[in-house]
């Protein structure tokens, strides 16, 4: 029974909410920080904080809503603390290296370095659509943001990573 | 949803952490329970030590407050020898 902490109003169960949910938490940070062992930290501080919180979680999917809109929040925070990439204006983003382009040729893995190097907003805004599948009005809940500032961030992101792929394309003939 | 789109998906697929992350979780989590039922004891423990230094305080106070008194009455007894010393120089010589 140790560990077991379930809500008396509602029902919940940590044990079971983090089973359900440490993948969505885990990927949103190591997507948006693109370091492993600091998006599981950042993943454990989001589910000791839901512990804490659990008498204010109503239901399964007020968790799920919550987990995203903490997770995203830490992660950012995490972002700035380390300082690791300096913010850039969008249209500035850096394309990969080409030595690491041959190094690493897929695709998916240049996607992945491209939305790592995106601005704070874009880039959360680019992996709650595209990691958790949400429509604009729902990323712009979980980020307190308009709807309209979401589905500009995510045309000007698709944008930019249609130019930086042509771009390497052309480069690559 | 475009080629990009769908290629977006798949790079931004959901992972898994390690194995034993949920474990790791759970420790953190009864490490906080522990430190939460720890801050009454924390607390009584910090109420004993200030107590215990107020009464220090107050013992050292009274030390004074002897020493100061025994100083006042050792003066007083000298003073009182040389008054009287001086009363018996003055009967002598007026005798």
């Amino acid at each position: 029974m140790i560990g077991l902490v379930t809500a008396p109003q509602t029902g919940l169960n940590f044990d079971a909410l983090m089973r359900t949910h440490q993948s969505m938490v885990f990927s949103l940070a190591y997507h948006f920080l693109h370091d492993r062992e600091v998006a599981e930290e950042v993943a454990q501080e989001v589910f000791l904080s839901l512990h804490r919180n659990l008498r204010n979680i109503q239901s399964e999917s007020h968790a799920g809503f919550w987990l995203r809109k903490v997770a995203v929040q830490r992660a950012i925070d995490e972002g700035r603390r380390r300082a690791r990439r300096p913010q850039v204006a969008l249209d500035d983003v850096a394309e990969p290296s080409t030595h690491d382009a041959q190094q690493d040729p897929l695709l998916r893995d240049r996607l992945r370095r491209l939305i790592a190097t995106l601005p704070e907003s874009p880039r959360a805004v680019m992996i709650l659509r595209y990691q958790e599948d949400l429509d604009p009005a729902e990323i712009a809940e979980i980020l307190s943001m308009p709807v309209a500032t979401v589905k500009s961030h995510l045309q000007r992101s698709l944008a930019l990573l249609r130019e930086k792929l042509a771009r390497r394309s052309m480069g690559e003939l | 949803m475009d080629w990009l789109e769908q290629e977006l998906k798949q790079a931004l697929d959901r992972k898994d952490p390690a194995t034993d992350f949920a474990e790791r979780v759970r420790r953190r989590t009864r490490g906080d329970g522990f430190r939460t039922a720890l801050w009454p004891q924390r607390w009584l423990a910090a109420a004993a030590v200030l107590m215990v230094m107020a009464g220090a305080g107050l013992g050292y106070r009274q030390y004074q407050g002897n020493q100061a008194k025994e100083q006042m009455m050792l003066a007083f007894r000298i003073a009182g020898e040389k008054v009287n010393h001086i009363q018996a120089q003055v009967k002598e010589r007026t005798r």
